[in-house]
């Protein structure tokens, strides 16, 4: 039975360290919160800071901070108040002039730590100065230096604005989906064989596959549609992809119910193997095609960069790729019950 | 009898019955008729967005598709089929099928766009990517359409079936051309426009490739 079943203890093992790497794992320290945001030049300003994660207080002598402009040009901290773990103060004494040819610039905050590592708020603060002076503003500005900045600690999760916590949700939701096509590619492949053998077996595993698959696409659907809410504002934003995975869960209702319109158990199961492969290959400029030519807020979708990069690091793909092997092999195993489930309603019905 | 030679046979006994039981075609063209009235009539502000009429004249277009399709398995009873297919090469039946349900929609497209033109207003100013859009989404409708008609036929209350089998299916069809034609009517610059037909002639070349492959184990009782 061991040997049998060694795949569904595997998918057990994966997805239970899935969910608890997946909720376990700290994000990444940030920033939540800088004020004010707008300064101007020649005075003096104390910013409010407030972290994510972040542990301020272990790290107080050896906090350092600056704030960057374009051109690798920073001017360091005077003195750091550090309140709490999650809040301090930081007092800049700005220079009369900016290193910049306009009235207005943006700078970066950059905070390092050899606790929290070195966090950057990219862009969050605006500069103003009454009067240009390129010259002296570059002099003002490249007193200090920003070296030796920490790592941080290894084993956490991108804190990414906008996504925060949420960011877990990308070893569900995507897995889910992951699981579904495999499922779907799997059901296809069963539904050529039946039209080769015409053996009932065949049409029922196509059955017990495409039901786990609409499963699924379900809870991919609805895992998705909890991001939406959070980062997108929405349940359902009328997103390209959101709308195709509809249409691709109507296609596979209109499975079921074909296959519902049909006495004859031969030709129930000849007809909806056809609706079956057919059905699937209409799928694939549904999921695959259509939604990377259309604006999209999904990532990787309508000149948005794909999801890598910053927001997949190493530490997530090492949870979300076993993830993806877990939920798809639990959709087997869903797949494999309902499997038996309808073995056995057909015996019922024989006897 | 070689293959052609049956579809050229085939094609010309579908014309044949079309024209001798006019009823079937005048029906469908009094329905694209009336339904372009019942638009104009209920839009009574006028249809002044070229999107609003774009996407109105192909949802016409799908509802009258649909209509001319459905009777192309319904017409003939299954004795006359089993004639067909003892006497010919069933896929015979099928390509001569779509290849007049193509030019069928073809004309109903260029018929539903002359009313539209002549009841509601013309929007289109490019006609030669208009007219690439009537004939790719003829194409792809006539082939989707005759293939799922052709599985919908089988079971009892086909009609409710086709809608509910095809319309999914026609989706990113119907996405892609209403995206051509709103650039036929001028109304965005679009320079991705090649990819469009590329994805829209390959949806239809993938479709009718499966129909072929598909259909030998569909027409079997």
């Amino acid at each position: 039975m061991i040997r049998q079943s060694w795949w569904k203890i595997l998918a057990v093992v994966i997805l239970v360290y899935t969910i608890l790497a997946g909720m376990l794992i700290p994000l990444k320290p940030g920033i939540a919160e800088v004020t004010p945001r707008a300064l101007q030049a020649g005075t003096e300003v104390e910013l409010t800071v407030t972290g994510y994660n972040s542990y301020y207080s272990k790290a107080k002598n050896e906090l350092r901070a600056w704030l960057k402009l374009k051109g690798d040009v920073v001017l360091k901290a005077a003195r750091i108040e550090v309140l709490n773990d999650r809040t301090m103060k930081l007092h800049f004494i700005l220079p009369q002039y900016l290193p910049s040819d306009s009235k207005d610039d943006a700078c970066s905050l950059i905070l390092d730590s050899p606790i929290d590592g070195a966090i950057v708020l990219p862009d969050g603060i605006a500069l103003t100065q009454d009067s240009v002076n390129l010259l002296e503003g570059k002099k003002l500005w490249s007193v200090d230096k920003m070296d030796q900045l920490n790592a941080g600690p290894k084993l956490t999760f991108p804190y990414r604005s906008v996504l925060y916590e949420s960011i877990r949700n990308q070893y569900f939701h995507v897995p889910l989906w992951f699981a579904m096509i495999f499922l779907f590619m799997f059901s296809v492949n069963f539904s050529v064989r039946y039209l080769r053998t015409y053996d009932p077996d065949a049409d029922q595993r196509t059955l017990a596959l495409n039901r786990a698959g609409f499963v699924f696409g379900l809870l991919g659907t609805v895992t998705g549609a909890i991001w939406a809410k959070y980062t997108w504002g929405a349940f359902w934003s009328w997103d390209v992809k959101q709308n195709m995975t509809a249409v691709a869960l109507l296609i596979y209702s209109a499975y079921f119910i074909l296959r519902g319109a049909f006495q004859d158990e031969e030709k129930k199961a000849r007809l909806s193997a056809v609706y079956n492969i057919f059905a699937f290959a209409a799928l694939i400029p549904l999921l695959f095609v259509i939604p990377r030519m259309t604006d999209s807020l999904h990532p990787g979708n309508g000149g948005n960069p794909a999801f890598g990069g910053e927001d997949l690091d190493n530490t997530m793909r090492m949870v979300f790729y076993p993830a993806g092997i877990g939920w798809t092999l639990l959709g087997f195993w869903v797949a494999s019950v309902a499997y038996r489930v309808e073995k056995l309603q057909q015996r019922l019905l024989d006897a | 009898m070689n293959f052609f030679a049956q579809i050229g046979i085939l094609l010309r006994k579908e014309l044949v019955l079309e024209l001798r039981m006019g009823y079937a075609i005048s029906g469908i063209l009094l329905y694209v008729l009336s339904t372009v009235f019942i638009v104009y009539a209920a839009f009574f502000q006028g249809v002044n967005s070229p999107m609003l009429w774009v996407t109105l004249f192909w949802i016409i277009m799908l509802f009258a598709s649909v209509n001319a399709i459905v009777k192309s398995f319904v017409q003939e009873n299954g004795a006359r089929q089993l004639y067909y297919y003892g006497l010919l090469d069933p896929l015979a039946v099928i390509v001569s099928k779509m290849i007049y349900n193509i030019s069928l929609l073809f004309f109903l497209s260029l018929l539903t766009w002359a009313a539209m033109a002549f009841i509601v207003g013309n929007k289109v100013e490019e006609f030669s990517a208009f007219l690439l859009a009537l004939f790719l989404g003829s194409a792809g409708f006539s082939i989707l359409f005759t293939f799922v008609a052709a599985i919908s036929s089988k079971a009892d209350n086909n009609s409710t079936l086709l809608a509910i089998l095809s319309f999914p299916l026609v989706i990113p069809i119907l996405m892609t051309l209403i995206k051509l034609s709103v650039v036929a009517t001028g109304m965005l610059e679009d320079t991705g426009i090649g990819k469009d037909i590329g994805i829209l002639v390959a949806i239809d070349l993938v479709l009718a490739g499966l129909t072929l492959v598909l259909y030998p184990f569909l027409w079997r009782d």
